[in-house]
């Protein structure tokens, strides 16, 4: 029963870090109706943020990872400021054209630096023994990435429900004209869109970068894994990416857990969420908790 | 206007003066060489500091005079670990008439190796898949092939196992040709009697968490997992054994995992990645490491040194591969040189053939003679086992050949 429990507990863990990463999609889309297809450039970014101010600099790791929160809100406001503002009202493929040309830039950017072709890690900070209960053991690098999660999504979520600023990109969100006719500065609402992807990018690439190290094609590669749970989860929902992030998880845990391995199976826990994904996405084309519009032509 | 034609005429004296004296300079014969990797893209952090281990092999042949007058060239492009973009600079070096060709990965090499039958050129890869050596005559591996690293841990693992039981492995390998490269030999071993039970092949994908697949061969009773990867999943793996208490604290230890594996799995990126989880780690290569005092780590630090790399990747294994990959080709240009011949790729892949015996090249940085036939074109036979100790890998015993492999 423990192995149960413990592929239930790793299933979270791995869950809730793909929830994080999921949420920079679903921000920019949930405000603009753009894919942005640099965010796992983003996730490497934060992540190489703090290492950089924590070794390089010598600020203390905590310091240093809200640190890179704030440096990837503003360098992420700042790109929507410079490439995407001007692309306000032209076709959605357009814009998201400019997101792939801005993937292959901060590739560019990246690899003139260290992190392009060299493995780092942060320094232990946090105790190496794990926690173990009834055999089951979590790691504090796990407990203190869920934890980050849990305190980021529960921010986010109070933000779009109670925040002044929240409720005026959920009104972008459904109605630009509306809300622009209330007043409410549609550009500034992308510009916080991005910051706050940027944001919680940084934030998941620092805890996927405690967990597998600093290897650039590993933390980019975040950004594309995610994609299912985005899906999964309907493009434009908090709630949706968390709750599909988990599902993925579990989902990886036990086909690796009790598939992998048996009846010459293997590798089924990288091709079961897809499965899953089509399964679901044939009942619910919006995903689980995607909007649902109806057009009236 | 006579001051004009004045001007004029010093010029002109002056142009052929200098073509004059740049004559004798471009009359030294230049030698060209071509390097085609990965510096980004997935495995640019070994393809990185084997470009460096090139590049600076390559000055030092010219700073030092290695081939006297002779200068030799060594242009080196970015393929980013795309097929297509490697058989491109291919193409576009062979223009330049190279006279031998670097190459990096498994896979382009399979796609590339008629091509290298057609221009008949002489290959010396990064990628030490052994089955390339039977995919072309032209391909000149440096070091012991991914089959002897692996069949070679495989055999320690046998040979070195407490009890009476026999012991179970589990695969976990690259999901590419790379990753399966030694795969068919290690079965060929255990079928020809090697004591070795494989319970699983396990090709991984991009895991944040292995606590599944660790548990599950545990549960098959799997005591040593051996790996044909890169670092960084060999390094989540270490960390979620360790974790979870699995990680053997001694080689074989029972009821825990002893986990081992093949060149580009080890080295100091994966301390640097796993950190004290890394420690037990067992790992083959055919080169000398500068974690250890001797002339090899001297060698490799001065050349660092004197074309001013950092610390990471003066200690590289990898910029040890390349600098010798490199050391490889010049040796077989001196040596051609020296028997009065014209370089061509013709005379190159002759001199590379006559490269054994008392011919055999032995350089500082592997554990053996580089020695190649129109028979054995795989450089050093010889692997040495290190593990990872107080943060550092230490070789364990003498370098050995793989029984179950020729």
């Amino acid at each position: 029963m423990s192995y149960f429990f413990q592929l239930m507990v790793s299933g979270i863990v791995v869950g809730s870090i793909y929830a994080l990463s999921a949420l920079g999609f679903v921000l920019i889309y949930k405000s603009s109706r753009v894919l942005n297809i640099a965010h796992g450039q983003i996730i490497a970014g934060g992540a190489f943020i703090v290492f950089a101010l924590t070794v390089w600099v010598g600020i203390p790791i905590v310091l240093s990872f809200l640190a890179s929160l704030v440096i990837t809100f503003f360098l992420a406001m700042s790109v929507e400021r410079i490439f995407l503002r001007r692309l306000i009202g032209e076709p959605i493929i357009s814009v998201i054209m400019v997101t792939i040309g801005l993937m292959s830039i901060l590739d560019g950017v990246i690899y003139l630096t260290p992190f392009g072709s060299m493995n780092y890690s942060f320094p232990e900070f946090l105790p190496t023994t794990p926690l173990s209960l009834g055999g089951v053991s979590i790691s504090w690098t796990q407990l203190v990435g869920v934890v980050i999660t849990a305190i980021l999504i529960g921010a986010f979520s109070w933000f779009f429900k109670s925040a002044t600023l929240g409720i005026s990109m959920r009104a972008v969100s459904d109605d630009q004209l509306a809300s622009m006719s209330v007043g409410i500065s549609v550009p500034r609402v992308f510009g916080l869109a991005w910051a706050l992807a940027g944001l919680s990018a940084a934030g998941a690439g620092a805890i996927i970068g405690n967990i597998t190290g600093l290897n650039y094609e590993t933390l980019r590669a975040f950004g594309i894994a995610v994609f299912p749970v985005v899906i999964l989860g309907g493009l434009d929902s908090i709630i949706g990416a968390v709750v599909a992030g988990i599902i993925m998880g579990l989902i990886q845990q036990f086909a690796a857990g009790y598939v992998d391995g048996n009846w010459g199976l293997n590798g089924t826990a990288d091709v079961l969420p897809y499965v899953i994904l089509l399964v679901i996405l044939l009942f619910k084309p919006h995903g689980l908790f995607g909007t649902h519009e109806i057009e009236r032509v | 206007m006579k001051r004009f034609h004045y001007r004029r005429w010093v010029v002109a004296v002056a142009v052929v003066l200098a073509l004059a004296f740049t004559v004798p300079v471009q009359a030294a014969d230049t030698y060209k060489l071509g390097l085609s990797l990965a510096i980004t893209g997935p495995t640019s952090d070994a393809g990185n500091p084997y470009s460096k281990g090139v590049e600076d092999y390559i000055r030092l042949a010219n700073d030092t005079k290695i081939l006297g007058d002779a200068k030799v060239e060594c242009p080196i492009r970015d393929d980013m670990y795309e097929t297509a973009v490697t058989k491109r600079n291919f193409e576009d070096f062979v223009d330049q008439e190279i006279v031998l060709f670097l190459s990096y990965a498994t896979g382009a090499n399979q796609a590339l190796a008629q091509d290298y039958n057609e221009v008949q050129i002489p290959v010396i890869p990064a990628s030490m898949d052994k089955s390339l050596m039977a995919a072309s005559k032209y391909i000149f591996l440096p070091i012991a092939s991914y089959s002897h690293q692996y069949v070679g841990v495989a055999e320690y693992v046998a040979a070195n196992h407490k009890g009476g039981d026999t012991p179970k492995v589990a695969a976990f390998i690259h999901p590419s040709a790379f990753g399966r490269a030694p795969l068919d030999d290690f079965k060929n071993a255990v079928a020809a009697g090697l004591k070795l039970d494989l319970v699983e092949v396990v090709e991984h994908g991009k895991d944040l968490d292995n606590s599944a697949l660790l548990q599950r061969l545990a549960s098959k009773g799997v005591q040593y997992v051996l790996c044909q990867t890169v670092q960084s999943p060999v390094a989540t793996l270490l960390n979620d054994a360790q974790r979870l208490g699995m990680t053997a604290k001694t080689f074989g230890e029972k009821g825990k995992i002893t986990f081992m594996g093949a060149h580009y799995t080890g080295g100091n990126d994966l301390i640097a990645l796993a950190g004290t989880a890394a420690e037990g780690f067992h790992w083959t290569t055919s080169y000398r490491l500068t974690s250890e005092k001797g002339p090899w780590t001297d060698w490799q630090l001065d050349l660092a040194k004197k074309y001013g790399r950092d610390e990471k990747t003066a200690n590289s294994h990898n910029y040890a591969n390349g600098a010798m990959a490199a050391q490889v080709a010049v040796e077989a240009i001196r040596r051609t040189l020296e028997a009065g011949q014209e370089v061509s790729r013709e005379s190159l892949y002759a001199t590379l053939n006559q490269m054994s015996g008392d011919k055999a090249f032995a350089s500082l940085a592997a554990v053996g003679p580089v020695s190649y036939s129109a028979t054995d074109r795989m450089g050093v036979d010889a692997v040495q086992l290190y593990v990872v100790k107080d943060g550092a890998f230490r070789s364990v015993g003498e370098p050995f050949k793989p029984k179950y492999l020729k």
